[in-house]
């Protein structure tokens, strides 16, 4: 009887262990998932990555790039996904989210021309550049 | 009994101690991430590229000087002529200081004789080119060779400046 006793305390003992390893690292997965795709950190780089292909594009040119992430985060948030990039005289904002104004989700490009950002609705995971001379 | 006590009692230290690394561990990462990711991109480096790219190509085409550059009226509006707009974001206050800078000098090749000076932007982010630390403005020069029609040779020196720290630098 007592061997049996021992031998479940044994078992509880390793349950309870591997129980409280997981839950750490968890919590560690968690918080990195949080930090990198987290709303603040896709804006900026979308909106970084948006001025740069700019600056270097020329008129007649038509870029399409993969917003794969950004597009699914701003439909968990409730917000269009048609309406995520903006792009207004010569800034880029990417908002994905309805909840206040990250100075960050902006950035300024060079490049005088006239662009036009429309999502690919073919298949709701791309935005395409429409470049024109002004 | 007492080694299996002592055994007992070692198990208990090793487990304490396994939290302690997975805690060293975990604290490790998260500081490694948080330092990572509350930092931002700094993109400014690739932006100097690309306005010193645009200027180039501005001047010259296919290796040839862009001749309407030594016209009085081409230089009167060189920015608009070569389509840069050095209009900014109204945030840190980037409306009231300009956040580009972009130096030209066209010389002769052969003598060096200095036949054309454009400078556009913020004249003042000059002086931070020799400094050195993070948050300071990214400059970068570029040299290019062109000849005109008649082969006459010009070397094209450009720098191009990009402050713009708030947003890339921290």
């Amino acid at each position: 009887m007592k061997k049996t006793g021992k031998r479940g305390n044994i078992l509880t003992e390793n349950i309870i262990f591997i129980v409280l390893n997981l839950a750490f690292l968890t919590i560690l997965l968690l918080f990195l998932f949080s930090k990198t795709g987290s709303v603040a950190v896709l804006e900026e780089k979308y909106a970084k990555q948006i001025a740069l292909m700019i600056d270097a594009a020329e008129p007649g040119m038509i870029i399409n790039f993969n917003m794969k992430d950004a597009i699914e985060k701003a439909v968990e948030e409730g917000r269009n996904p048609a309406n995520i990039v903006l792009i207004n005289e010569n800034v880029v904002t990417v908002k994905l989210s309805e909840k206040g104004s990250n100075p960050e989700s902006s950035y300024s490009f060079f490049n005088d021309v006239q662009i036009n950002a429309n999502l690919d609705t073919t298949n709701n995971k791309e935005y395409f550049l429409v470049i024109n001379k002004k | 009994m007492i080694s299996l006590k002592n055994k007992k009692a070692a198990e208990k230290i090793i487990s304490v101690y396994w939290f302690v690394i997975l805690f060293i561990v975990a604290a490790a990462i998260v500081y490694m991430t948080a330092s990572f990711y509350g930092k931002p991109y700094d993109a400014r480096k690739i932006e100097a590229d690309l306005l010193a790219d645009k200027v180039a190509k501005c001047i010259s085409e296919a290796g040839y000087l862009n001749e309407e550059v030594l016209e009085q009226q081409f230089l009167e509006n060189f920015l608009g002529n070569c389509n840069i707009n050095f209009n900014v974001e109204d945030a840190y206050g980037w409306r009231e200081q300009e956040q580009y800078y972009i130096e030209l000098n066209l010389s002769d090749f052969s003598s060096g004789e200095k036949i054309l000076e454009i400078k556009e932007g913020n004249t003042k982010l000059k002086s931070f080119c020799n400094l050195k630390g993070d948050n300071l403005p990214v400059c970068l020069e570029r040299s290019l060779y062109v000849i005109n029609k008649d082969n006459n040779q010009y070397r094209a020196d450009i720098l191009s400046i990009i402050r713009k720290t708030e947003k890339n630098a921290q």
